[in-house]
């Protein structure tokens, strides 16, 4: 096959090989975040809190050369797909690597409480989940694999259920008086952290799908069923249509 | 049918299609089991309706069996490679094949459910209804006015002021009044060629056609006359079916509601190309995800 758009071609190369680049840097910053956070190593959250800048600034290098692609070249089809999917994709990898940093600076203000083994377990768990989530999701989109974008969505419902047994060990924790309130708090929010970086995965896997076969996944939100609240499909359903609530009977088709 | 629609069909049944708010206007593929030559005629009258439509040169095929679909006051667009019989196609639509000896029709075009190569149709009558506009503009070497005016004079329209309101209505219809109207008699080669072009469509639509079919009408143009051309045919397509033949895929992109992709394919047995129609569609799928990979490597130019 002739490529008669070579060098435009190689320009949407490389902006995949940055995005998989950034992917990799976040996907590498969770561990280490979560490590300042296990062992109070202030020195390693400074490291990733530094580290955070040159992401951001790469980011926005990256979105440029979307913008530019955009404007320059007119892709179409599957070149056009390309392009949005990356600013889109930009945006969730580049708010997954502030996340892995709020989760430092709480190692930060928690320092240096010396937490119970049952929550480092949680915290563990929930971080490798977080990770493997966004491996894949990176591993989708360099290999172009729609079926493993897609089955993230599964995977994170096994982080949301380390999530909300973590809340619970929180509460377990403080009752028993082994965990001052404001260390319970930050906790709290260090879970809502990785369960967030969790759902970016999600959306980078569904950018993927989009990216790969053309459908947005807004176009099937509302018939996920037990993958979404029935409220949020509900309302979905009622923005694209336009009009009135839905029926009860619109909720499962 | 072709392996295009076939390949396009297979795709169809492996992939869910998602049903959204902006995919209310189905494609107009058709499924092998119901083959009707109008598979959503609810979505607007439908002009032409080509079954099997085949072009021979001789015993040289040049166009593989095409069904097709042109709606009333919607803009198609035929786009594909050189040799991919996209404007032989469209000179089937008003009979211009007739103009070359060799040249025969086998299969279907119905205008409005009449058989437009039938014995009774006059190739004339055809033409009157069903405009062209050439890829060169191509005035006659007479005055403004009388370039409007041929048309309808031939027609059997005398009266001078009747005359003159045709003239100046498809000027108008063809956002060139106000550029032109004060040199009406000046010959029209005198015009520059954004303002030729703009002439020969004003000459078209003075005969009142339903239909303007224009082969690559802007390729002689500069981009600004380009653009005037392709905001003309945004305002009259209330008024006209517009079918463009265009190498320009941008501006199949920015004018067209439906875009046909064609291809050729090289004849094994001899080195001859014949044309195919591979996917027709909302312009908007064809360049945001086309069903044939074929159209999607065309469209992206990883075309070879």
């Amino acid at each position: 096959m002739t490529d008669t758009r070579r060098s435009f071609h190689t320009q949407l190369e490389e902006i995949r090989d940055d995005i998989v680049r950034l992917g990799a840097f976040v996907v590498e910053a969770l561990p280490n975040a979560t490590e300042s956070l296990l062992t109070s190593d202030l020195e390693l959250a400074e490291s990733v809190i530094a580290a955070d800048a040159d992401l951001d600034a790469r980011s926005l290098l990256l979105e440029e050369k979307c913008y530019a692609a955009l404007a320059l070249q007119s892709p179409v089809a599957v070149d056009l797909r390309a392009v949005v999917s990356a600013v889109r994709m930009v945006a969730e990898i580049e708010r997954s690597g502030d996340l892995a940093v709020n989760i430092c600076k709480a190692a930060r203000r928690i320092y240096p409480h010396e937490l119970d083994p049952r929550l480092r377990g949680l915290i563990n768990n929930m971080s490798e989940r977080a990770q493997q989530e966004l491996r894949f999701a990176m591993d989708a989109y360099a290999d172009d694999d729609a079926t493993l974008a897609g089955a993230i969505d599964d995977m994170d419902d096994l982080l949301d259920r380390t999530h909300n047994e973590f809340i619970q060990a929180i509460f377990e924790s403080h009752g028993a008086g082994r965990l001052d309130l404001q260390v319970a708090v930050q906790l709290a929010l260090v879970a809502r952290f990785y369960e967030r970086i969790g759902d970016h995965a999600v959306n980078i896997g569904l950018r993927v799908r989009y990216k790969v076969t053309g459908m947005l996944p807004e176009h099937e939100a509302p018939n996920r069923g037990g993958r979404q609240s029935d409220a949020a499909a509900q309302a979905i359903a009622e923005r694209r249509l336009g009009g009135a609530p839905p029926s009860e009977a619109t909720g499962g088709s | 049918m072709s392996d295009a629609q076939e390949a396009t069909v297979v795709s169809d049944a492996i992939e869910p299609q998602p049903v959204a708010v902006n995919e209310r206007v189905a494609p107009a593929r058709l499924a092998p089991e119901e083959r009707s030559v109008d598979p959503d005629a609810a979505l607007g009258v439908s002009v032409f309706e080509c079954t099997d439509l085949s072009v021979l040169y001789g015993s040289f095929r040049a166009v593989q069996p095409t069904d097709l679909t042109i709606r009333r006051n919607e803009i198609t667009a035929f786009i594909g490679p050189s040799g991919c019989g996209k404007t032989t196609v469209l000179r089937c639509f008003n009979r211009m094949n007739d103009l070359i000896p060799s040249a025969r029709v086998e299969g279907e075009v119905r205008y409005h459910g009449v058989d437009l190569y039938g014995p009774d149709v006059s190739p004339t009558e055809v033409r009157r209804r069903i405009g062209m506009v050439f890829q060169k503009p191509n005035p006659f070497p007479k005055s403004v006015y009388d370039n409007v005016a041929f048309g309808p004079k031939v027609n059997g329209v005398k009266k001078r002021s009747e005359l003159d309101e045709i003239v100046e209505q498809s000027l108008r219809g063809a956002a060139l009044w106000d550029e032109v109207k004060d040199r009406l008699k000046a010959s029209a080669l005198g015009l520059s060629g954004g303002q030729q072009q703009r002439l020969c469509i004003a000459r078209a639509i003075a005969v009142q056609p339903e239909v303007i079919l224009m082969d690559e009408p802007c390729s002689a143009l500069d981009p600004i006359a380009t653009a005037r051309v392709e905001d003309l045919m945004q305002e009259i397509k209330d008024t006209y079916t517009i079918v463009i033949v265009t190498h320009n895929m941008q501006q199949a992109a920015r004018v067209s509601d439906r875009t046909a992709f064609f291809t050729a394919e090289v004849n094994p047995s001899s080195d001859t190309r014949t044309g195919v129609l591979v996917e027709f569609d909302r312009t908007t799928k064809i360049f945001s995800n086309p069903s044939d990979a074929r159209t999607e490597a065309y469209v992206t130019g990883r075309f070879g």
